[in-house]
């Protein structure tokens, strides 16, 4: 977590966070993880969507993986975010619509993952793909939401 | 005045984050977690009770934890019969086969280490290692003489050993013929030899590694010595690995005893073992492990005789033209062609051994009819199976409910003391049956008058 928070610190000092005028104790550590859980969600939507046009069950074990390796990152994501809190480190705001966005990615994902774990074509048609496209919805909306949240909250004061 | 509006649209937020993710869950079954299976009477015989399938989020595990047998402990027998150990520790024995002159082959195997090819492999492996299913796999067959008849082996030799999942044995002639999991080796065997250390020889190639997720294969020789059928279950439970890897399984095959060449008698059979021909009719019948995760009540295991060309279903359709929407692409044409199995014997009973009475050591209503090793259910609530059932026969076709006989295999608190897989009816007419969680070869008479008293259990 140490390296990951190195990285983070280096790529992405002087992003919009630094603006605070409260001093921050260091980029927050929980950033990397959610983007690679993001990512591997994505990922699992885009095999998804292939297994329904060509079901080779090649696709739906490249799902099941991909969407495993999703909450592992988030469960990291999360502890990273305690110790973030703990640790006094700058949290992005607007803070609460992205935890909410990023827990119920995280709940759907698992819901998503016992789909997934179904025998045969119903694994992912049409629950698990269903969850899958709504998982990336709900990333969507996060991202979309705390932007707008974020610039308004800057110009508003 | 910004500060209330955030907070606010925070709560909003909150509120629509646990409605979507109660919606979802309930929509997709979680509350079928203590779901119960009805009564098992139901769906025993011709016209078994059919409900609607369901699906899960988490499928229902339900094992019995293996305990084994106390000192002294047997299974339970009805009055008039008899039940106690022809001979105990062994290595997870699976199947029976009686040689001409009366001598006892166990075949001790566990088949072959399961692949992991998803999270869920990894979690099925753990929970069914406490149901007592990854013992070692001894890969031999022991043989029991009981020279004097008393029912207890005097004589107990290693008869073949360092096999491959081995299941299925059948003698034609002085040729011994053992189903591995991978092919069918015939060995040379002499009349009272109780040791073969000849090398053998491979007949046929049989569908094995490296999913090989029913590896039993089962052996039955025909009457004349020319044919093997062997029973090749299929390579997932409803074609989770893909169409290819099923390629000539779920199926029995017909092989020819000279040449080893094979076709297929018989497929879609999910899992088709205890092959054995019907005395009066002469047909060849099979048991068959139906599918699982649509439901404590779905579907049936069966006992059926199997048509030369007949399509059973698995893995488009079940009992019948019931469709199952895990496969895909559908085959309606093979559905259409699906036949019926004659007699159902309730869900997830997993019977693993027929045996088709023919002696006379047991009562008259014995006669003719079939005994059937339930290994039992791990995937039900409440647990079915773990029982031996007797099937009534006349007229070369079943006739009337299956019996309970030999039961008494869970404890009170629902821990497996044994389960019974295969069976087999020695010489004198006794039923034998495979004890692979117990590790014993039990053995079913009668109580004659003048022999001692059936020891209480």
């Amino acid at each position: 977590m140490q390296q990951h928070a190195t990285i983070t610190e280096l790529t992405f000092a002087g992003g919009a966070g630094s603006l605070s005028t409260s001093k921050p104790r260091g980029r927050p550590i929980h950033s990397m993880p959610v983007w690679f859980s993001a990512a591997y969600f994505t990922g699992a939507l885009v095999t998804d969507l292939v297994y329904w046009q060509m079901p080779d069950v090649l696709w739906e074990r490249f799902s099941i993986w991909l969407i495993m390796a999703g909450l592992v990152m988030t469960g990291l994501a999360a502890v990273a975010y305690l110790i973030d809190l703990a640790g006094g480190r700058q949290i992005d705001r607007p803070a609460l619509p992205r935890v909410v966005g990023y827990a119920l990615a995280g709940l759907l994902s698992l819901l998503n993952a016992f789909v997934h774990s179904r025998d045969g074509y119903t694994a992912v048609v049409p629950a698990g793909l269903t969850l899958s496209a709504l998982v990336i919805i709900v990333l969507l909306l996060t991202a979309c939401v705390g932007m707008v949240l974020s610039n308004r909250s800057r110009v508003g004061g | 005045m910004m500060r209330a509006l955030k907070a606010g649209r925070s709560a909003n937020l909150l509120r629509l984050a646990a409605v979507v993710v109660v919606v979802a869950a309930a929509g997709m079954g979680l509350a079928g977690c203590d779901d119960h299976g009805g009564d098992p009477k139901a769906q025993i015989g011709a016209n078994p009770v059919l409900p609607a399938l369901q699906q899960y989020l988490m499928p229902p595990m339900r094992i019995a934890r293996a305990v084994g047998w106390g000192e002294g402990e047997t299974p339970t027998v009805p009055q008039g019969l008899q039940v106690h150990a022809l001979a105990s520790g062994f290595t997870h024995p699976r199947s029976l086969y009686v040689l001409p002159n009366g001598d006892v082959l166990v075949v001790e195997s566990n088949g072959p280490k399961a692949p992991i090819y998803r999270p869920k492999d990894i979690i099925t492996g753990w929970v069914q290692s406490f149901a007592g299913a990854k013992a070692k796999d001894a890969n031999r067959i022991t043989l029991l003489r009981d020279s004097n008849g008393d029912g207890v082996a005097k004589l107990r030799t290693t008869f073949l050993d360092h096999l491959n999942s081995p299941f299925g044995v059948a003698l034609i002639g002085h040729d011994l013929y053992v189903a591995n999991t991978d092919a069918i080796v015939r060995y040379p065997y002499q009349d009272g030899e109780t040791s073969i250390t000849a090398a053998g020889t491979k007949l046929t190639d049989l569908p094995g590694g490296p999913i090989d997720h029913h590896w039993t294969k089962s052996l039955l020789a025909s009457p004349d010595g020319s044919k093997l059928y062997v029973g090749v279950g299929s390579n997932s439970n409803i074609g989770e690995n893909g169409i290819g890897a099923e390629f000539e399984r779920a199926a029995i095959w017909e092989v020819d005893v000279a040449s080893g060449a094979h076709r297929i008698f018989a497929s879609g059979i999910r899992n088709p073992t205890g092959l054995q021909w019907e005395p009066e009719t002469g047909k060849l019948w099979a048991i068959a492990n139906e599918r699982d995760e649509i439901g404590p009540d779905l579907v049936p295991d069966y006992l059926t005789s199997v048509k030369d060309g007949g399509f059973y279903g698995w893995p488009y359709s079940y009992y019948g033209q019931h469709l199952d929407p895990r496969i895909m692409p559908q085959r309606p044409d093979l559905v259409a062609k699906a036949t019926v199995p004659d007699y159902a014997l309730s869900s997830h009973v997993a019977p693993l051994g027929v045996a088709m009475y023919t002696g006379t050591d047991l009562p008259a209503n014995y006669h003719g009819g079939a005994f059937v090793g339930e290994h039992g259910s791990w995937d039900r609530t409440p647990l079915n199976g773990y029982k031996v059932v007797f099937v009534p026969f006349s007229g070369g076709r079943p006739n009337g409910p299956a019996q309970d006989v030999v039961t008494g295999f869970l404890d009170a608190n629902n821990h497996a003391r044994g389960r019974p897989v295969g069976l087999a009816v020695d010489r004198t007419g006794g039923l034998l049956i495979a004890d692979d969680v117990g590790n014993t070869v039990w053995r079913v008479s009668s109580v004659k008058p003048g022999s001692p008293p059936k020891p209480a259990s």
